[in-house]
C-alpha cells in the first residue's frame, strides 16, 4: 500500500506538466462550483436572515410577497396603512406574544427611515436568532434619538451626536428640517435590510407630521419641540408590524383571525412561506448555475481519464517492469487508482484554498456593493458532501483506465 | 516431478500467442541445474522472451509443466505465482529498466517491497542492497539519490544486478543483457554477474542472439534446436 502511494507520486511528478494541466482544470472547476453554491447558500442565508422574528407580517391587503417586501426589505412601497386601532387589538390579543410596529414613508438621503419602538432592538432577530448588536450607543431613549444601521454609519460616515435632518418621503427635497434627530446608537453589521436603516421612534414620526397633510407641508402650522413634547403622540397609523404568537400551533388560527377582521381589511402572511415562493422564482437560475458547474466537473473529469488512458500505451513499459519485480496485476490496478485520487485529492485542497482566498477578496465587495452578507465558513456540511462526491466520481471514472492497465499487465508480459 | 539438483525444468511445454498464429514455442525438454549458469540463443522472434514469460509465470502455457526449484508453476494461484516469482526469480532486462522517477534504492527494493515477506526486516534488505552496492563498486550514496535519471549505463546495470539479486532468489534469468553494451563492458558486467552468482549460489538463465559470450557459461542451448515448431529437431539439456 505504501510502496504503491510512493510510486504514484513519484510518477505523477515525473509528469508534472501534464498532471499540473489536468490538477488545474479540475481544481478550477471545483473552486468554481463551490464558489457559485456558497453565493447561492450565502444569499438564500441572507434573504431569509430577514424573516427570522415574528410568526406574523400584519398589513394592509395586498400581495403577499409585496407586503413582506416592503415590510422586511424596506422594498417598494406600501399600497395602504392600517389603523393604530387595529394594530392595537392584535398587540394586545392574548395569544400574541410581543409585536414589532413598522413606519415607512421617510427617507435619510439614500436609506429608508423606519419607525418603530424599542421591541425592534429588543426582539428583531436574524439568521441563527442572533439579535442587534450595538457597535456604539444604545436603543432609542428620547423622542429625537435616531439608531442607524452600519451601512448606514459607513456610508455616510455618521457617529454619535451627530444630527440628521429627514427628508419627507422617498427621493423627496422636502426636508423635516426643523426636527433634527441626534445619532444615539450605531448597530452592529447583521447583513439584513437593519443595516440599511434609519430608526426612528413612532412617536417621533408623528410629531414630525403633525403640520403635514396628503404630503404637502401646512405653512399655518409651525410646532416648537417642546410644544410637541407635551402632546400624546400615539400614531394614527403605521405600514405593517411582525408579530410572534406565543405557540406555534396557533399561528395560523391568528392568522385566520386577521384575514377576518371586520373593522378593516387587513392581512396577515407567514414570511417563511412567502418568501419561499419568491425564492422558486429565483431559484432556477440558481439551479442553472448549479447545473453548469456540475457539467464543468464532469467534462475535467472526463480530461483526467483521458490523461490516464493516453499515459497508459507510454507506461506499458513501466508496468510490465512492476509486474516482473512482482507487483500483481491487482497492484497494477490501485496504483492507477491511487493516482487518480492523488491528482483529485490535490486538487480538492487547492480549490478549497482557492475558495477561502476568493472568499477574502470578495466577499467583503460583495456586501459593500450588493448587500450580500456572506459568512466566511471553512466549509459546509454540503460542501463535504460534494467534494466527497468528486473524490468518489474521480475513483470510479478512473476504474476504466485502470482495468485497461490491469488487463495490459496480464497480456503484456516481460 | 522434477529431480533433486535441477533448478529448472521444462517438460512438453507448448504456447502460441492467439494473437500471433504463425509462431508457436513447443520444447520437449529443458533442464537448468543448481548453480549453473547456462545461456540460451536465439535469433530475434525465436521466442527468447516468450520463454521467459512463461518460466516467470507472467503467462501460462497451453500445455505442458515448469518446475523452478521443485515447484510446478502451473500448480499456483495467481497470486501465488506473483509472490514465488517474487522470492524465487531475479530478472534483469536487456535495459536494465530502472524506473527513473525512483531513486536507485527504492528500485533496488521494489521486489522486497512487493513480497509476502515481512515488511519489518526492511533494515535487513536494505543492509543487504548496501553490501551488493559495495561488492559492485556502487558507492552507498549514490543509492540515494532522488531519482534515477543521471545514473550512467555501467550504473544503471549494477543497481538492476542489485535488484534481481535482493530477495536472495534461486535463479536469475536475463534478456539480452549485453545487447546495447560494447565489448568492454560487455565482459565487465559478465564477470561481475558471474561473480555475484557465485558469491550467493545462485543458477543463471541468459537468453541472448550474442554467440560472442558464450564462452563464459557453463553450458550453450540454442532455442531454433529446442523449439519443435521452429525446426524439426530434438531438444538439448544441459
Amino acid at each position: 500500500m505504501r510502496i504503491l502511494l510512493h510510486i504514484a507520486l513519484k510518477s505523477l511528478l515525473n509528469r508534472r506538466i501534464t498532471i499540473l494541466l489536468t490538477v488545474v482544470s479540475l481544481t478550477l472547476s471545483i473552486s468554481l462550483f463551490l464558489s457559485i453554491d456558497t453565493l447561492r447558500s450565502g444569499a438564500k442565508k441572507s434573504f431569509f436572515g430577514n424573516v427570522k422574528s415574528g410568526d406574523l407580517v400584519l398589513g394592509a391587503k395586498s400581495g403577499e410577497i409585496q407586503l413582506i417586501l416592503y415590510s422586511l426589505f424596506q422594498i417598494g412601497s406600501p399600497t395602504n396603512n392600517i389603523s393604530w386601532q387595529s394594530y392595537q387589538t392584535f398587540s394586545k390579543h392574548p395569544e400574541v406574544s410581543w409585536t414589532i410596529p413598522i413606519s415607512l414613508g421617510d427617507s435619510h438621503k439614500q436609506f429608508r427611515v423606519m419607525g418603530t419602538n424599542n421591541n425592534y432592538f429588543k426582539y428583531f432577530n436574524y439568521r441563527k436568532n442572533q439579535n442587534l448588536e450595538f457597535s456604539q450607543g444604545e436603543k432609542l431613549n428620547n423622542i429625537f434619538d435616531v439608531v442607524i444601521g452600519s451601512d448606514v454609519q459607513k456610508s455616510l460616515n455618521y457617529n454619535l451626536q451627530d444630527n440628521i435632518i429627514i427628508a419627507h418621503g422617498i427621493s423627496s427635497q422636502s426636508l423635516h428640517d426643523e426636527f433634527p434627530f441626534k445619532v444615539t446608537g450605531i448597530l452592529e453589521k447583521t447583513g439584513t435590510a437593519a443595516d440599511r436603516l434609519v430608526i426612528v421612534s413612532l412617536e417621533a414620526l408623528e410629531a414630525i407630521h403633525k403640520d403635514w397633510k396628503t404630503g404637502i407641508k401646512l405653512p399655518s402650522k409651525k410646532e416648537s419641540r417642546t410644544n410637541l413634547l407635551n402632546e400624546k403622540l400615539d400614531p394614527k397609523e403605521i405600514t405593517a408590524a411582525i408579530v410572534k404568537i406565543k405557540s406555534p400551533i396557533k399561528i395560523f388560527k391568528i392568522q385566520r383571525e386577521i384575514n377576518n377582521f371586520e373593522l378593516e381589511p387587513l392581512q396577515a402572511v407567514i414570511p417563511g412561506i412567502a418568501l419561499s415562493k419568491l425564492w422558486q422564482i429565483v431559484s432556477v437560475t440558481e439551479n442553472i448555475m448549479l447545473s453548469i458547474s456540475s457539467m464543468v466537473i464532469f467534462t475535467s473529469l472526463i480530461g483526467l481519464i483521458t490523461i490516464l488512458y493516453s499515459n497508459l500505451n507510454s507506461r506499458r513499459h513501466e508496468m510490465a517492469l512492476l509486474r516482473i519485480v512482482g507487483a500483481s496485476p491487482k497492484n497494477i490496478f490501485s496504483l492507477l487508482l491511487f493516482e487518480s485520487l492523488i491528482i483529485s485529492l490535490f486538487s480538492i485542497i487547492i480549490a478549497i484554498l482557492l475558495k477561502q482566498l476568493l472568499s477574502l477578496i470578495f466577499f467583503p465587495i460583495l456586501d459593500k456593493n450588493f448587500g450580500i452578507y456572506l459568512e466566511k465558513q471553512f466549509l459546509s456540511i454540503k460542501d463535504i458532501y460534494f467534494l466527497t462526491l468528486v473524490l468518489f466520481s474521480s475513483i470510479i471514472v478512473s476504474i476504466f483506465p485502470a482495468f485497461q492497465a490491469y488487463k495490459n499487465s496480464i497480456n503484456d508480459g516481460i | 516431478m522434477s529431480k533433486i539438483g535441477n533448478i529448472l525444468e521444462i517438460e512438453k511445454l507448448y504456447f502460441n500467442w492467439k494473437t500471433n498464429n504463425s509462431f508457436a514455442l513447443d520444447i520437449n525438454n529443458l533442464i537448468l541445474k543448481i548453480n549453473k549458469k547456462v545461456v540460451l540463443l536465439g535469433e530475434s522472434g525465436s521466442g527468447k522472451s516468450t520463454l521467459l514469460n512463461l518460466i516467470s509465470g507472467i503467462i501460462e502455457p497451453e500445455r505442458g509443466k515448469i518446475y523452478i526449484n521443485g515447484t510446478l508453476i502451473s500448480s499456483l494461484s495467481k497470486r501465488q505465482k506473483d509472490s514465488f516469482r517474487n522470492e524465487n526469480l531475479g530478472v534483469i532486462f536487456q535495459r536494465f529498466n530502472i524506473l527513473d522517477y525512483l531513486s536507485p534504492l527504492s528500485n533496488i527494493l521494489l521486489p522486497f517491497y512487493f513480497s509476502s515477506l515481512n515488511k519489518d526486516n526492511i533494515n535487513y534488505y536494505k543492509n543487504r542492497a548496501f553490501i551488493l552496492a559495495e561488492r559492485l563498486d556502487i558507492n552507498k550514496s549514490l543509492l540515494f539519490q532522488t531519482n534515477s535519471k543521471d545514473l550512467s549505463v555501467g550504473q544503471q546495470q549494477r543497481i538492476a544486478i542489485i535488484r534481481a539479486l535482493i530477495n536472495s532468489p534461486k535463479i536469475i534469468i536475463a534478456d539480452e543483457p549485453t545487447s546495447s553494451l560494447d565489448y568492454k563492458n560487455k565482459e565487465k558486467f559478465l564477470s561481475l554477474l558471474f561473480q555475484i552468482c557465485n558469491q550467493e549460489g545462485i543458477s543463471l538463465l541468459m537468453v541472448t542472439h550474442d554467440s560472442t559470450i558464450t564462452k563464459h557459461f557453463d553450458d550453450t542451448l540454442i532455442l531454433e534446436n529446442l523449439n519443435k515448431k521452429y525446426e524439426n529437431t530434438s531438444s538439448h539439456s544441459s
